[in-house]
């Protein structure tokens, strides 16, 4: 049975236009400020220019646009050139996810992203939709394989917002109502009844504080003021006139402060300004995790786990079990210090960058598509987490297994090779010169590293290692920060068994694991200085393994 | 270098479990003599060589000799190309006054060691990558030995695989090769593909790869 031919809401080439002009905003701005001579009659030549194509394309796609659902496909058209009908099998939809800003709630609409296993793109964006066209969506594309619950995978784990935008993002949940719009869409709704969910981790707000007190993420707001300050041009001011006017207005008994004079002042000055700089930047730290992180929920429901935060920006995603990939969690220095750790995790699917409504849920969200699942926990809470969320790893009959026991050995040769030529060059170099250096000189620096190498060393491989249980592998490492990952065997892609000439020298080898999605920056299961036998014996037993499961999407 | 050399430092790893060796089958299209498909110097070879055996066979193979020749054409190829274009330059700037004649020689001379060399690697390397590049495939997947000097196993179970290719390029055509690509969910290990197999063996390993006994629902 087919539905009918059903199409975006009226008034959808306002966001479609708002959409596209987004992008040129910026652009449009430096070139107003570029060009300080009276701008304003430029203005409106700009704005027509940039906003009437993007107006006439949005009415044009507006009028193409449509969609309807068959018993096995929803089927969209579009395209104003070249037309395109796209067909999208229920069964390979993940999730649908939803962005709804204040325009949006205003005309009671929200717009649609349908997304499906495929990386990049997401399958379709239909921008915008009345919340009864949404839920329509839901019972069509979500409810065929899951009877009884609606809610079903959120694809992308990056599922987020432009903090600046107060976009509210929600996935579909219907086992969660503690958001506006999933409400609003519920009241709309016929669909089944929701399970009740279980909170796993709620953060208060001291945690928040914590976590920005232990990240330095106040360099991200230096950034953006600095970038506003360039592009306004506020370095080009009388800095000497501001000094004087606050050197003559300023109150007697801070002269001394002010007065260009002993270097101690200086100093002190100096190193005030520092401190006063430092604690700025931990503080802006706290304030933007406090807002962006701000009422983090962690929930589980059956086999899904929906997250949710954010105070302008509500961001919530929904993530199912199965589909995660590869789950890390990382203790940095400070956050031994605090007692704390974090947990992310890795999910296949789309990662996205980019303009567009997939740039902004992007946007929010870590590098690829890693995610937090606690951004930061309690040390020992954190393991306790990572059992709840897959039981099925068994924790706790992990035994750690210790890297190649030439391992250490190997590692510091090779790190005092590695200090000591750079050092010897320098040293010949510098003999060449007049600059009077003894032969002793050069060895103050290598014996000042040295032991710290050795220190680091130790306790880099001491920490790291690797384990195999009946249905997961896990790899650690680190010695300041330490991280420890672990991935199911059924989500094993491929096995990689590496030789370097060096592992050759010493009769080692390394292994590692492909998973789907995962990102070229975080930790990932690769174990080095392995015995060569060792290494053989893990690659064959994760092959046979990961042969012997079935991946699921 | 003498490491690279030497063949014994890449001993085939053993097979998981005992291997279910590929019941003989009989291939559907006619088989090109086994020879073709394996180098003379591959031992287990010699053995099998008359008979039609399936590829899928669980054993190491390497890939079509004819592309250690097809490597060194396609990298002497690109050698004398990139060598050719400063060359010219250089000459013609040496020719009209606008570099020094000390200057152009010394470049030349530079040069010369540089292109010899390369020549040299151009004509050794596809013979070590050759040497080092092995694949072995049975029921449960594929793994690939790769790398002279960096050495890399790959092993990919067939349950993994989501589609595999059979391309070839112009000069691959001429010499009867072409190129499998086996894309899996991965992410650095997205496409994995093996060069130099002789064409049929290509489309065989395709066929066997095809993830038919999969229900595909992604």
């Amino acid at each position: 049975m087919t539905s009918e031919i059903r199409r975006l809401h009226p008034m959808s080439w306002l966001f479609m236009t708002a959409t596209s002009v987004k992008g040129l905003i910026f652009p449009v701005i430096i070139v107003l400020f570029a060009s300080s001579a009276n701008p304003w009659a430029r203005y409106e030549l700009l704005s027509l220019l940039v906003i009437g194509p993007a107006f006439v394309a949005a009415l044009l796609k507006q009028g193409i646009y449509n969609y309807r659902f068959t018993d096995e496909e929803l089927v969209i058209r579009d395209g104003i050139f070249t037309k395109k009908e796209r067909h999208i099998p229920y069964d390979r939809v993940h999730n649908i996810a939803l962005v709804r800003n204040p325009f949006h709630r205003m005309l009671g609409v929200v717009s649609a992203r349908v997304e499906t296993a495929a990386g990049g793109e997401p399958e379709a964006v239909m921008r915008v939709l009345t919340l009864e066209a949404v839920d329509e969506l839901r019972r069509y594309t979500l409810g065929k394989e899951r009877a009884g619950t609606l809610a079903a995978g959120a694809g992308t784990a990056s599922v987020g917002a432009n903090a600046g935008e107060h976009d509210i993002i929600e996935s579909n949940d219907d086992g969660v109502a503690n958001s506006a719009m999933t409400a609003d869409i519920a009241e709309h709704s016929m669909g089944a009844p929701s399970s009740t969910p279980s909170v796993l981790l709620r953060l208060p707000q001291s945690e928040l504080v914590r976590l920005g007190l232990i990240s330095n993420r106040g360099f991200i707001v230096v950034a953006a003021f600095i970038g506003l300050v360039s592009q306004a041009n506020w370095w080009d001011q009388d800095w000497e006139a501001y000094y004087d006017t606050l050197r003559e207005s300023a109150p007697t008994w801070t002269t001394w402060l002010l007065e260009p004079g002993s270097l101690t002042m200086r100093i002190l000055l100096g190193a005030g300004l520092f401190l006063l700089f430092v604690a700025l930047l931990r503080l802006f730290s706290i304030v933007w995790y406090v807002v962006k992180y701000y009422d983090f929920t962690l929930q589980r429901d059956d086999e899904d786990l929906h997250i949710e935060f954010g105070l302008f920006t509500r961001v919530s995603s929904l993530i199912p079990v199965h589909r995660i990939q590869l789950l890390t969690s990382s203790a940095s220095l400070l956050h031994r210090w605090f007692g704390r750790a974090d947990v992310d995790l890795e999910t296949a699917g789309a990662m996205e960058s980019g303009s567009g409504l997939g740039g902004q849920l992007a946007a929010a969200g870590a590098t690829g598509s890693r995610q937090w699942l606690a951004p930061i926990i309690e040390a020992d809470r954190a393991l306790a987490l990572i059992r709840e969320v897959m039981p099925e790893i068994h924790l706790d009959a992990v035994e750690w297994e210790p890297l190649a026991p030439r391992a250490a050995r190997r590692i510091l040769r090779k790190s005092v090779l590695l200090l000591m030529l750079p050092t010897g060059a320098a040293m010949a170099l510098l003999s060449l010169t007049r600059i009077p250096v003894s032969g002793f000189h050069g060895l103050w620096l290598p014996a000042f590293i040295l032991p710290l190498i050795y220190v680091w060393v130790s306790g880099w491989v001491r920490n790291a290692g690797y384990a195999l249980t009946d249905t997961a592998v896990f790899f650690r490492s680190g010695w300041l920060a330490r991280k420890i990952s672990v991935v199911r065997f059924n989500t094993i892609q491929t096995v990689w068994m590496s030789e370097s000439p060096f592992d050759r020298r010493h009769h080692m080898a390394s292994v590692a694991v492909d998973t789907a999605g995962a990102g070229k920056m975080g930790h990932r299961i690769h174990i080095p200085y392995l015995d060569l036998e060792v290494a053989r014996g893990i690659s064959r037993r994760l092959y046979a393994e990961a042969r012997a499961t079935e991946f699921r999407w | 270098m003498e490491e690279v050399e030497d063949p014994q430092e890449v001993e085939p790893v053993q097979p998981v479990e005992p291997v279910e060796r590929a019941d003989p089958v009989v291939p559907v299209e006619p088989v090109e003599p086994m020879e073709r498909v394996e180098p003379i110097e591959s031992v287990e070879l010699i053995e099998q060589a008359g008979q039609s055996v399936s590829i899928i066979d669980g054993r190491e193979h390497r890939v079509d000799p004819r592309s250690v020749t097809l490597d060194r054409v396609v990298g002497l190829g690109s050698i004398l190309a990139s060598a050719v274009v400063p060359f010219v330059g250089f000459t013609i700037g040496w020719g009209l006054g606008g570099i020094p004649a000390r200057v152009y020689f010394s470049l030349l001379a530079g040069g010369v060691v540089l292109f010899v060399l390369s020549l040299v690697i151009g004509y050794k390397w596809p013979e070590l990558h050759h040497r080092h590049l092995r694949y072995r495939v049975d029921e449960s997947g594929v793994r690939i030995r790769r790398g002279v000097l960096w050495r890399t196993v790959i092993s990919i179970p067939t349950s993994r695989v989501q589609h595999t290719d059979v391309s070839q390029g112009p000069v691959q055509r001429s010499y009867g090769l072409a190129t499998l690509t086996v894309h899996t969910a991965g992410t650095e290990g997205a496409s994995i593909s093996l060069s130099g197999l002789e064409h049929g063996v290509a489309k065989r390993l395709r066929d066997h790869l095809l993830p038919d006994h999969e229900p595909d629902d992604v």
